[in-house]
């Protein structure tokens, strides 16, 4: 038992020991390597996101939306750019601040406000509102209102895939006050020693509500976070949409290869208060004005703008399709019927399992209580 | 190194790994019967729920001098520990006697940890500053970091000390737990003893990283791996955590790489998923002849008194046995007692 034979020693603070890939995302592209019109897509889709959100917190503040309301207004090439690397039959779970993601992936504009208005058209049939957003023929999986509970989620419908060996991918959305989260770990432990195909994409906004991430961490460049587990991670600007797709396509890629899961921390910000009732003590004018100049959408303008590649009519011409789409999604959602009261209970069991119960019978469990 | 500790230095080496340590010869004498101690009882336990008379056994046989260094690096007047169901070692420093032991094995009204309610080695005691525990692996780790932050409010200047195994690091409490001493500095020290497995599950179906130190990176704190079989360098290590702990310095992980000699519990049978030439291997590494050896090469002990110490260890775990055994069950009427506050 003499000095040498003890095996202590001091952790090596750097990614790089053991089991550490050192894997780092592809570069964005050229934008004159793209096309013209996926690009002015883009650029619509993002002003879509950003109109609906300012139209929903107008109606919110009129009362004509109740419950919760979390807007993402910077977080547009997040959501765009994200899922523009995701294939159709990938999966797709994220966090309560959920409107843009569902837009980008598809879901219709006025089924996605219609949901925020609590009518029967929404895409959760108006029972979940603005946090439960959901579209599973988009294989869609849902905003989530519990902090970091669709991590697990997240998971498990990549051992799915990886269980019936196919090629699919997981992208899994959250926030940086998430990753402190015993569902995080467990989740990012899970997916790494069972090399799951997952992405996770952690949406650092530097909050959780009014707690500033050094107050509720003390590794604040969260993609070290990854090292702990063995995931290949990445820091990357989530307000340049064709970084955060690139990050994300080569995060897929390498899931759908077999090689397990990534981590990735955008780095963002919310102009908006965490949810409409919010006071925003808790940061300066200077810090959001700074942010601001970073703004995806007038960042994304001026990029396609200096390398020619659309023109500033075009640019116009998107703004005004982006807000008669938000329109024609108020119009939809405000002639949508409240859901009907006897359908109170549907949707809570599978029919199956309903059947099975006394007095159930089809979708109607619950049909005995009085 | 202090200017002090340079003159002896080389003298220091001379007697001994321990001596460089600032340990005296007392001091291994004492962690040597400690261990001595714990070994025999825990092998006694075994026996009774053989014989069909204590319900269940739980063994720490193998974690013995990762439990010893590690206490004796701690302040026993003063500090906290959350022990986990191996520590018959470290309770054992910590002033639980062999009789406590076996009334808790027993389940009879005298245990000190809960009057013969909890399952065997859920060690508590108030008067000790030992937390109880529940049996959901890994919830004691965020309770120590709330016990750490009541002594950093209270400038006690007391260190916590919570044990673990691999297997709950994977869970949430872990993560929350040390991630939330980790922004408020808190004195407490999270100590896995790593034994390979969680029940059936091998480490590397359990641990996405090699060590379990590595885990420190997702929370900025000191992250150390340490022979869990040799108690001078687990001593040394959690002494080097206890200082930062008392200077405000926050947090450490310390993982001790050991094994379980036997089965996870008394009703796993570990042959279906260890091979014997493993744990033959670690039988070979088992630390108390290890130590016995050191103790012989330094002096410090001959064979005689090794003889002796075994005998005096028999006579205290037949006391206990016996003291246990005729000790009363709990009575009926108190069922009830403890299970909501006064
Ligand atoms: C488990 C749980 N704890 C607390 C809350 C209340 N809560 C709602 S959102 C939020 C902040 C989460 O922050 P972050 O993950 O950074 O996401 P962001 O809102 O910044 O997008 C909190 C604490 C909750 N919904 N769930
Ligand atoms: C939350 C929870 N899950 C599962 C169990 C069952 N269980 C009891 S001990 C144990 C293994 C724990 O392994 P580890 O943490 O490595 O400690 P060891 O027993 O190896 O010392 C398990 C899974 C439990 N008690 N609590
Ligand atoms: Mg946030
Ligand atoms: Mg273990």
């Amino acid at each position: 038992m003499g000095g040498g034979e003890g095996m202590a020693q001091a952790n090596n603070p750097e990614p790089g020991r053991d089991g550490w890939t050192g894997w780092t995302p592809d570069p964005p592209p050229d934008l004159r390597d793209e096309p013209p019109e996926r690009l002015l897509e883009y650029y619509r889709q993002m002003q879509v996101i950003r109109h609906f959100e300012e139209r929903a917190a107008q109606a919110y503040t009129q009362g004509r939306i109740g419950g919760f309301l979390h807007l993402a207004n910077g977080e547009e090439a997040l959501a765009v750019g994200g899922l523009a690397a995701l294939e159709p039959e990938d999966d797709l779970i994220t966090h309560y601040r959920d409107h843009g993601v569902a837009l980008a992936r598809g879901s219709d504009p006025g089924r996605v406000m219609a949901e925020l208005f609590g009518r029967a058209d929404g895409v959760s049939g108006g029972r979940g509102g603005s946090m439960h957003l959901a579209d599973a023929g988009r294989r869609f999986w849902g905003g989530h209102a519990i902090v970091g509970i669709h991590l697990p989620i997240a998971a498990g419908l990549a051992l799915a895939h990886q269980y019936r060996k196919e090629p699919r991918v997981v992208l899994c959305i959250f926030g940086d006050g998430a990753t402190n989260t015993g569902a995080f770990h467990e989740a990012l432990n899970l997916a790494a020693t069972w090399e799951l195909p997952v992405i996770f994409l952690c949406q650092n906004n530097l909050y959780g509500m009014g707690t500033a991430i050094e107050r509720a961490m003390r590794v604040t460049e969260l993609h070290r976070r990854g090292a702990a587990y063995g995931i290949p991670s990445a820091r990357i600007n989530g307000m340049r949409l064709l970084e955060v797709r690139a990050a994300v396509a080569s995060a897929a890629r390498w899931a759908r290869e077999g090689k397990g899961p990534v981590f990735l921390e955008a780095l963002t910000y919310r102009y908006r208060g965490h949810s409409m009732a919010d006071p925003e003590l808790y940061r300066t004018k200077e810090e959001l004005k700074a942010w601001r100049a970073w703004d995806p959408i007038q960042l994304f303008a001026q990029e396609l703008l200096e390398a020619g590649v659309v023109t500033p009519e075009a640019l116009r011409r998107a703004d005004q399709e982006a807000e008669q789409v938000v329109e024609a999604a108020i119009a939809f959602a405000e002639q949508s019927p409240e859901p009907d009261p006897a359908t109170l209970h549907h949707g809570v069991y599978r029919a199956p399992l309903a059947a099975a119960l006394p007095a159930g019978g089809g979708n109607g469990v619950g049909a005995h209580l009085p | 190194m202090a200017t002090g500790d340079r003159v002896d230095l080389l003298e220091r080496y001379q007697h001994g790994r321990h001596r460089e340590l600032g340990l005296t010869d007392e001091d291994v004498r004492r962690m040597y019967e400690v261990m001595l101690l714990a070994r025999r009882l825990d092998e006694r336990m075994w026996i009774l729920n053989r014989t069909g008379q204590a319900p269940f056994a739980i063994s720490g046989q193998g974690h013995e001098a990762a439990q010893v260094g590690a206490a004796w690096a701690l302040d026993r007047e003063r500090d906290w520990i959350y022990p986990y169901y191996r520590d018959v070692a470290l309770v054992l420093v910590w002033g639980l006697t062999p009789r406590d032991l076996m009334l808790q094995l027993l389940g009879k009204a005298a245990d000190p940890s809960s009057g013969g309610r909890q399952m065997p080695n859920h060690f508590s005691s108030r008067r000790l500053r030992i937390a109880p525990q529940s049996s959901v692996v890994g919830t004691q780790i965020p309770q120590a970091a709330g016990t750490a932050l009541a002594s950093k409010l209270e400038g006690t200047g007391a260190v916590t000390l919570v044990t673990f195994g691999e297997g709950a690091t994977a869970q949430g409490d872990f993560h929350e737990g040390v991630n939330f001493a980790a922004i408020h500095r808190l004195p407490v020290i999270f100590f896995c003893e790593n034994n390979g497995y969680a029940i059936s599950v091998p480490a590397e179906k359990e641990l996405s990283v090699p060590d379990v130190a590595d885990r420190a990176l997702g929370y900025g704190i000191p992250g150390v791996t340490v022979d869990g079989n040799d108690p001078f360098e687990v001593y040394r290590v959690v002494r080097e955590a206890v200082e930062r702990a008392r200077a405000g310095e926050g947090p450490s992980l310390i993982e001790a790489k050991t094994y379980r000699l036997l089965a996870h519990s008394s009703d796993d049978d570990d042959s279906t998923y260890r091979p014997r030439e493993e744990v033959e291997a670690w039988r070979q590494r088992d630390p108390l002849p290890r130590l016995a050896a050191y103790l012989k090469e330094h002096g410090l002990a001959d064979d005689a008194d090794l003889q002796a110490l075994e005998e005096q260890v028999r006579q205290q775990v037949d006391d206990a046995t016996e003291h246990a055994q005729a000790a009363p069950y709990p009575r009926a009427e108190h069922l009830l007692d403890h299970v909501t506050g006064p």
